[in-house]
């Protein structure tokens, strides 16, 4: 079995955070989301990260902090969100590109899960397809996804709804799926006509009245696909509390709800109220709120409420 | 050629034609002789003395910045109030130097025509510095945010022929258009930083995309880019506002419709 983790997208919708980094390297709770995806992986798993030239170094660098695991990391040749093959496109690509006959784990990147793999493997069935579906508790919220229908056995989904007007269920899809190698020349002939529909795969499979299982789980999960998603992931995996690195300073300050203080940052006589402060920031006499500052921002008087700041943003205000 | 060559030309057009009117208010006044009874040489050496006086109080009222629009009614007014002090100055150096002055009409007529004749140059001149400036493209502009307001502001840079050229347009959240007016939309915001540096982005114009203001203000403080954004991003879309001063604090402005004559007390 190989495991694919998908890497490739330009995430414009978190800029400025995503402005010199890939959206599964965001840091979440103190460590890379993509790195939460790789240590639910078993140990021995063959791990193959696909992302874009743009971002093929800086994923090399996050490997070095992996060295116990078996990561490969492979480029599609794209620079710009003009020229991306598509997610599906760039999983064909690298399908036919490096011959793949086994099973394959795909792994939206920029997802975050809260369940044991262990449990999703458990449940797969030699040569049929299995989807991760996330039972988010209520219709109102999955009107904002794919819905997942299941048939009576409750394991085999019978079709799926794109974002309902009046769901029918509380599955939605997630990016979590396994495609047995019986079907990947399927999958790579259905790349070839919609490259950038991924979800719309297992739509086709039940076109084709190929079976699909569905894993459901009630754990949590986040896709990070924007500022709001990022802020309440990282409240909900952080709690009520605050994280500080060790190389952090935190002094006479306010911290309420969920804060997370980079490494060597100074937050200094500061009100915090569910505020993520990357590496190397220094905030001095600063009233934040549903906040993200990017690296090595200085702030000094100001206060700000649900803002994302770029990195090296110098905010001081004339005392 | 370059702007700040451009501004040098025309501070030393300025001067000359400051003196060469006052020059031609003499000759108009006094007849194309030289007069033993008004002698032209003190008239001469009193005009050069004030020329600097004249073109400093001229320089404060910002006539000269890129943006000022010189066919203004506002313009025209800052150009007359320069030609009154220019007048006075000369009336009082000559004063000074020379005892009582020999003609109250020449100082009329040196105020007018240093009032019309250099608001005319003015208008003229800055028509040729815009033409060369945007020839040269001195001021590339990305414009941020597609929006009506953003389209309306790409056309009339156009149409006035604006040094200020746009060369880029970036929108949050994307669009379908890949040109408006001409100018190519280039993406999303993820492509900042590759457009200020390959298209050598001078002036920012914010026009929507207001949660991303400190991230584009920090982005042109990095760069040297002179940032601007246009009322409609703060939800001023009628033209009445007016930014202005609040104990030295600068403030933007939107007062109740009220008297005209109320305007220059509100």
């Amino acid at each position: 079995m190989q495991y694919l983790i998908l890497a490739g997208g330009f995430a414009t919708r978190l800029w400025p955070l995503t402005e010199k980094r890939a959206k599964p390297l965001l840091p979440l709770a103190g460590k890379p989301v993509i790195t939460h995806i790789v240590e639910k992986l078993p140990q021995d798993a063959n791990i193959h990260v696909l992302t874009n030239a743009a971002y093929t170094e800086s994923f090399r660098q996050w490997r070095l902090f992996l060295p116990k695991r078996d990561i490969t990391i492979h480029t599609e040749h794209t620079r710009s969100d003009d020229e991306k093959l598509g997610a599906l496109g760039a999983v064909a690509q690298w399908i036919t590109a490096k011959t793949i006959l086994e099973d394959l784990v795909l792994l939206t990147g920029d997802n975050y899960y809260g369940f044991a793999m262990k449990d999703f493997l458990q449940q797969y069935e030699q040569g049929v397809p299995l989807l991760a579906a996330y039972d988010i508790g209520n219709t109102e919220a999955a009107k904002q996804f794919g819905t997942v229908l299941l048939k009576a056995d409750q394991k085999t989904i019978a079709a799926f709804e794109e974002k309902p007007t009046e769901p029918k269920t509380t599955l939605i899809s997630t990016g979590c799926s396994i495609v047995p190698k019986a079907y990947l020349s399927e999958l790579t002939a259905f790349a070839a006509e919609k490259p950038d529909n991924i979800g719309g795969l297992f739509t086709h499979f039940v076109e084709k009245d190929i079976p699909i299982h569905c894993f459901r789980f009630t754990e949590p999960w986040f896709d990070i696909g924007s500022f709001s998603a990022y802020l309440n992931a990282t409240k909900m995996l952080v709690g009520d509390t605050t994280k500080i690195a060790d190389t952090a300073l935190v002094s006479d300050a306010e911290c309420e709800h969920t804060v997370v203080v980079g490494e060597r940052t100074r937050v200094r006589q500061s009100a915090c109220d569910n505020v993520v402060i990357f590496d190397n920031c220094t905030i001095e006499s600063c009233v934040l709120r549903d906040c993200v500052i990017d690296n090595n921002c200085t702030l000094r008087g100001i206060d700000l409420t649900g803002k994302m700041l770029r990195e090296g943003t110098e905010l001081i205000a004339p005392s | 050629m370059r702007h700040g060559h451009l501004i040098i030309l025309w501070l030393l057009t300025d001067m000359i034609l400051f003196i060469g009117l006052f020059v031609l208010a003499y000759f108009l006044r006094v007849g194309f002789i030289f007069s033993t009874d008004f002698p032209f040489d003190r008239f001469l050496t009193t005009t050069l003395l004030i020329t600097p006086l004249w073109l400093s109080a001229l320089i404060s009222t910002r006539t000269f910045a890129l943006m000022r629009r010189q066919t203004s009614i506002r313009n025209g007014l800052h150009i007359a109030f320069c030609a009154v002090i220019g007048t006075a100055l000369f009336a009082l150096t000559y004063y000074f130097l020379h005892g009582a002055f020999f003609s109250r009409l020449l100082l009329v007529q040196a105020l007018l025509l240093t009032w019309g004749i250099i608001w005319m140059w003015h208008m003229l001149f800055s028509h040729v510095l815009h033409y060369v400036l945007r020839k040269t493209n001195t001021f590339p502009v990305l414009v941020v945010g597609v929006t009506r307001e953003s389209m309306r502001l790409i056309d009339l840079l156009q149409k006035k022929k604006s040094p200020l050229k746009p060369v880029a347009i970036l929108d949050g959240r994307g669009v379908k258009e890949r040109d408006i007016h001409g100018v190519p939309v280039k993406g999303k915001l993820n492509k900042l930083e590759d457009v200020l540096q390959e298209d050598h982005i001078t002036h920012l114009i914010q026009c929507s995309d207001l949660e991303q203001t400190i991230n584009l203000l920090s982005a042109c403080r990095n760069k040297g880019i002179t940032y601007m954004n246009l009322p409609s991003l703060l939800g001023i879309v009628e033209r009445d506002e007016r930014v202005d001063r609040l104990e030295g604090q600068p403030v933007t402005i939107v007062s109740p419709k009220d008297k005209w004559w109320k305007w220059p007390f509100q």
